[in-house]
């Protein structure tokens, strides 16, 4: 737990530092007050204090962490979170080049397959309802515009 | 007399059919998502966004409400029946609540808790109609400066109560401001943090960041340790037997008493007012030691305080265009997204539609009771559905509405993205309340700090010289003072950060 919030730390103090390098790029005043780069600045001026406030509370022991509980998944576990992960990548670069329904249709069929569902006619009468069915509710009756892929489908 | 006529109208709009169908689906939706364990009323609130899209700002709001407060009922079934809460706020009804249901009394725990929350829903909703109005008068008067001192109050309430550091909360907090400011500069035009990339220039979508801190990180949480889903207790006798009437009534009075007031200050999430109700039972009962074992009081006291917290926790929102938890903030990034501002000005340019939602809370708990105590033995059959076809649902779910928003695989990568930050957040206990607070009242803050400064051509004398400025200002101060000396009871702190 505690090598987790020391990185917690440092990847927070990373996107401090960035984003204080990047508002000195905008004006801190103009005419008529504080300028488009007052705020950022100054965030990124007490949230890098405050991120070292912080390493500085976890390393002098100052900050209640329970040293004995493991941050990181098993092996299995991590599997399964990892595929889910996988997934919604997969999902996410495929909804618009083969559209909702075709990306939907394995998405759903593949996790639920790989989560430990077992009966593969649930899983199909799922896979269908989610992809072609949740599609024709979005699209036809909630007027909600949903990707077609170039299958026109 | 005013207030009234405003009332009726908004009752007379709530119950068209339109509205009143609108109410139920929400209402079951909410329920819904209260009893599947792993699916909160943030990010459920939040995936359900995109069935709005159609609908008009009335009917749309009316639904988000009710899934809000549907999800505060429908936490309770699971926390009764396996000891589960399906929501935060339901975590203090798991000790006596779990305890009735393995004596055998399960229903009588459900029935208690589905009455508790409607009179305290009724009630909260009540003194929301009589003191909004009066509230949103005076907040009229408020200027930039004072608008700046009050949202800094509300967030260093979430901030003063969250988890194991103040350091941490504050860290949280200014990385949501400052994620916030990705996009054009309210004031001025000028691009910030965009890096060239267009979708970035409409800054970085509320939406898509809490389903995916929320949501998605729920299920990578679940598929790690899927919850049981096993029950053994009989739902037998709903109503409570006399002696158990007797016990409740006090409870509830107190629960609804303790839940409105804790509900009007901004920052107070939803689980302290069900911890203060259950901890004000305890110390008052005769026979504190029945408390954890099966005591009534402890299901009816935090039930009660839980809904009437819910509604009441509308008021600094519909008043002041504060958010008191995630939830709320979710809900103010639905009015957004409909293209409504929540605050004082919505009573004076929207008063028809502010007036059929408030209606609309007491359509809603009298539609939830009527869900909750006759249907129970259904809502608790959903818990056998296996968390696998719930997981994908979700997923489902989050990808049609992060891409429904702008039509736009950017927001989906967001949320992706950020249900790994989440995930990661939740590992190691960072809190995510104040980064959200911090989200979504950051362009707000910045507007009010920025208008105020240019006010007073850059003087920063203007927010101790004027006297209400100042006296919200050393609040916020006293608030943060009283963390860093660690003066909250340390299982608030732990609650308030989930």
């Amino acid at each position: 737990m505690r090598r987790g919030w020391l990185v917690a730390c440092a990847c927070l103090l990373g996107v401090f530092i960035a984003a204080l390098v990047t508002s000195l790029g905008y004006s801190l005043s103009d005419a008529l007050g504080p300028g488009p780069g007052f705020f950022p600045f100054w965030l990124s001026a007490i949230g890098a204090a405050l991120t070292v406030g912080m390493f500085l509370e976890i390393t002098r022991g100052r900050m209640q962490i329970d040293a004995g509980v493991t941050v990181l998944p098993d092996r299995s576990a991590a599997l399964q979170a990892g595929s889910v992960l996988i997934a919604l990548i997969a999902a996410a670069v495929a909804f618009e080049p083969l559209g909702f329904r075709l990306t939907m249709l394995p998405f759903i069929a593949g996790l639920l397959a790989v989560l430990g569902a077992r009966s593969w006619t649930a899983i199909a009468l799922c896979a269908v309802a989610g992809s072609f069915g949740v599609f024709h509710v979005f699209f036809y009756w909630l007027k909600v515009p949903l990707p077609i892929g170039v299958f026109g489908i | 007399m005013d207030t009234l006529n405003h009332l009726m109208t908004g009752l007379a709009a709530a119950m068209s059919l339109q509205n009143l169908l609108f109410a139920l689906i929400g209402c079951i939706l909410g329920t819904l998502i209260g009893v599947l364990p792993g699916l909160g009323p943030a990010a459920g609130t939040a995936i359900l966004i995109p069935l709005t899209f159609k609908l008009d700002p009335t009917g749309a709001i009316i639904m988000l409400s009710a899934i809000y407060y549907g999800a505060m009922y429908g936490g309770t079934i699971t926390s009764v029946l396996i000891n589960v809460p399906g929501e935060a706020a339901s975590v203090v009804t798991c000790f006596d609540g779990y305890q009735m249901a393995k004596q055998g009394r399960g229903g009588t725990a459900l029935g208690i808790a589905a009455i508790g929350s409607f009179i305290g829903g009724i009630s909260a909703t009540i003194a929301l109609v009589v003191v909004a109005p009066p509230l949103a008068r005076v907040a009229l008067s408020f200027g930039p400066p004072e608008f700046f001192a009050l949202m800094l109050v509300g967030l260093c309430l979430i901030i003063g109560l969250a988890g194991r550091s103040l350091l941490a909360g504050l860290t949280m907090a200014v990385l949501g401001l400052l994620i916030a400011l990705v996009g054009i500069d309210p004031v001025r035009g000028a691009p910030r943090f965009t890096f060239g990339i267009p979708s970035l220039y409409d800054g970085v979508g509320f939406i898509p960041v809490v389903m995916g801190l929320f949501g998605v990180a729920e299920i990578l949480l679940t598929v790690e340790k899927p919850y049981r889903q096993v029950i053994d207790t009989k739902i037998a006798s709903l109503l409570p037997s006399r002696e158990e009437w007797r016990r409740s009534l006090g409870a509830i009075g107190r629960g609804t008493g303790i839940g409105f007031f804790l509900g009007l200050i901004p920052g107070v999430g939803a689980i302290i007012p069900t911890f203060v109700a259950y901890v004000v039972e305890k110390r008052i009962s005769k026979t504190p030691e029945r408390f954890g074992q099966g005591a009534i009081e402890g299901v009816a006291a935090p039930e009660t305080a839980n809904n009437a917290y819910a509604n009441a926790a509308m008021i600094p929102l519909l008043t002041l265009g504060i958010p008191s938890s995630p939830t709320i903030a979710v809900l103010m990034g639905a009015f957004i997204v409909n293209g409504l501002t929540p605050g004082p000005f919505l009573f004076q340019e929207r008063p028809d539609l502010v007036w059929a939602v408030i209606a609309s809370f007491f359509l809603g708990n009298i539609l939830l009771l009527i869900l909750n105590l006759p249907l129970v033995g259904l809502w608790a059959r959903l818990l056998h559905l296996p968390y696998q076809y719930v997981c994908v649902g979700t997923l489902l779910f989050c990808i049609v509405g992060a891409y429904s928003l702008q039509q736009n695989m950017f927001d989906v990568g967001v949320m992706i993205v950020c249900g790994v930050i989440g995930y990661g957040m939740r590992k190691i206990d960072l809190p995510i309340a104040p980064f959200v607070l911090g989200l979504i009242l950051g362009p707000f803050l910045e507007k009010s700090l920025r208008t105020s400064l240019e006010m007073s051509a850059g003087d920063f004398s203007i927010f101790a010289t004027r006297p209400l400025c100042l006296g919200l200002l050393i609040v916020a101060g006293l608030v943060l003072l009283a963390s860093a000396l660690r003066l909250a009871p340390a299982e608030v702190r732990e609650a308030s950060n989930d």
